[in-house]
């Protein structure tokens, strides 16, 4: 076997490889969704049963379930929210870290870093506490407001590796031209990092919308996210697959779609973060 | 970049920041801290028992089987992870066309919330009418328990969070090899070498500090993992992959025990922010290099 057909065959293998990578991984998701649209006897039938008359009931049956559609909307809320006060609040942090040197600066940094690595109960337990005495639990802000502790520090780092891609020449170009801090982040920093803003708010979107830790302790109906609507599911995996799985279908749906059209974002942000610290 | 000194500014910018902080993080690890001793069940009593939370928790076998099984479960899952993300990495790295499409749909698990991909697996791996057991069946493969049984519920869990999170390894590493530079490749294969040789003496040293970010997100991730378990076994069978998170939680929803949950909660916390410093400080050390 000469060279040539050695890297030939090297290829041929490693397309292999990534077809039954792709196998592996899309199968689950294909299956959860026959089995949304099969019955009940279909469901169970062994052996598995690939051709099937598709019903739509289960689908039907979840704008009937009391909560189910109100828990989709509340998480399209939420997510909005805690995405809003994330993005916001970040871009001015990132801003003073990036331009700014300051006291208490590293101390800032060490305890973003702390804050997100905490386990989730750690800070659960008392908001819920704080919540039941100020009237936040089981509110969409107060969602929101506990998100930011993973969020926040997240939307930091991300936006800040942004920043520090903005040639510095601009920055000071803007302040020649008589812009004021404020002024050179309108116009310099925020149009220069847009692309990196947006990538930071579809990562952490898909974060809360996906988050259940948090909104299992802290929602319980007004509030309650469409995570913890499929949890309720929870009971039923050895009695009903129908509803169960269509219930996933609709929570999992809209993230696919935000992924196939907000792909090249959603790499930029998770590979930019790491690669450049 | 001109760093300016105009001191009050930043701490303007800076402040709603810290203000979230200490409401969301330094409120809650304190009033914790401050529970732990303390007796209180979310009624009226409120004793102060000093150590006693600690040494009763330093007393039962169940706390030491439970921090045991949470180490197990991240380490094994965040080996596997990398292990299987380094690999495909490596091997889509390779390919010529349809890398771009290949990236895109391996990238699917990671949209998906933890409690679906619990759900999920529950229905493909149930032990009578799953379709996984009914393949292994027809391949004349033993079959398995799955979450079933004491003896295979914790390497099904750790399967299925290798599932869900081996792509976020890929990914990185993928943008890492993709970023390398091409000149000291180049030399190592006009010196004759492999593609093994330079990917062990060329390629993986260069991609040192790539793999330690992720090793540490993976590490803290793992260890604080919640969904899968609570979603599949819920700690079970008998408390067979009960790990730190799903105990506290279940702790303080269900017996009410609020101190004992806060007691396991702030040695957990001491535990991951001792080992993330551990890490950062290693990283700054790699960094040195």
């Amino acid at each position: 076997m000469d060279h040539r057909q050695r890297a030939q065959l090297q290829r041929l293998l490693a397309y292999l490889i990534s077809l039954a990578a792709i196998l592996i991984t899309l199968f689950p998701v294909v299956w959860l969704l026959t089995i949304s649209f099969k019955t009940q006897r279909d469901a169970f039938s062994m052996p598995p049963k690939f051709i099937f008359e598709p019903i739509w009931d289960h689908y039907l049956a979840l704008l009937d379930k009391p909560g189910f559609v109100q828990a989709f909307l509340n998480t399209v809320y939420v997510t909005a929210l805690g995405v809003l006060i994330a993005i916001v609040i970040a871009i001015f942090a990132s801003y003073g870290i990036h331009r700014f040197r300051f006291r208490g600066k590293k101390l800032f940094g060490v305890w973003l870093l702390m804050a997100y690595m905490l386990p989730e109960f750690l800070f659960v337990i008392p908001m819920y506490v704080l919540y039941q005495k100020i009237g936040w639990y089981d509110t969409h802000i107060g969602l929101a407001l506990v998100y930011q502790v993973h969020s926040l520090p997240f939307a930091v780092w991300l936006i800040r590796s942004f920043f520090k891609e903005v040639p510095s020449e601009l920055d000071d170009a803007s302040r020649i031209d008589g812009c004021n801090h404020l002024g050179t982040l309108r116009h310099v920093f925020i149009p220069l990092a847009a692309p990196g803003i947006a990538a930071t708010a579809i990562l952490t979107a898909i974060w809360i919308w996906n988050e259940l830790t948090i909104a299992l302790s802290l929602s319980f109906s007004e509030a309650q996210t469409i995570t913890v609507a499929v949890a309720s599911f929870r009971g039923y995996t050895s009695i009903a697959w129908g509803p169960m799985s269509a219930a996933s279908i609709v929570a999992i749906l809209p993230m696919l779609i935000f992924a196939v059209f907000a792909q090249k974002y959603i790499v930029k942000g998770l590979t930019l973060g790491s690669l450049k610290g | 970049m001109p760093v300016l000194r105009s001191k009050n500014f930043a701490y303007y910018l800076i402040a709603p920041a810290v203000v979230i902080l200490i409401i969301t993080s330094l409120y809650p690890a304190v009033f914790s801290f401050v529970l732990s001793f303390f007796n209180w069940n979310w009624g009226v009593q409120f004793d102060f028992v000093g150590a006693r939370n600690y040494l009763d928790l330093f007393r039962s076998p169940e706390f030491w089987q439970v921090l045991y099984q949470t180490f197990l479960f991240a380490v094994v899952a965040t080996a596997l992870e990398l292990l299987l993300g380094l690999g495909l990495a490596v091997v889509v790295d390779h390919l010529k066309f349809g890398a771009g499409l290949i990236r895109t749909l391996l990238l699917t698990p990671l949209m998906v919330s933890g409690i679906i991909v619990a759900l999920m697996s529950k229905i493909l791996l149930d032990p009578m009418l799953g379709i996984v057991n009914y393949v292994l069946n027809a391949l004349g493969l033993p079959l398995s328990p799955f979450f079933g049984a004491t003896s295979t519920a914790m390497g099904t869990v750790i399967m299925v969070d290798a599932w869900w999170q081996t792509a976020f390894v890929f990914i990185i590493v993928l943008a890492g090899l993709q970023s390398l530079p091409q000149e000291p490749i180049e030399a190592a294969r006009v010196d004759g070498a492999s593609a093994l040789q330079s990917f062990f003496r060329v390629k993986l040293p260069m991609l040192r500090a790539v793999l330690f970010t992720v090793l540490i997100f993976r590490t803290i991730d793992t260890l604080k993992v919640f969904d899968i378990i609570f979603g599949t076994t819920g700690g079970g069978p008998q408390i067979s992959t009960e790990v730190m998170q799903t105990l506290a939680y279940r702790k303080a929803f269900s017996f009410l025990q609020m101190s004992e949950s806060m007691t396991i909660m702030v040695i957990f916390s001491a535990i991951v922010l001792a080992i993330s410093l551990v890490y950062m400080r290693l990283e700054e050390r790699l960094e040195d290099d």
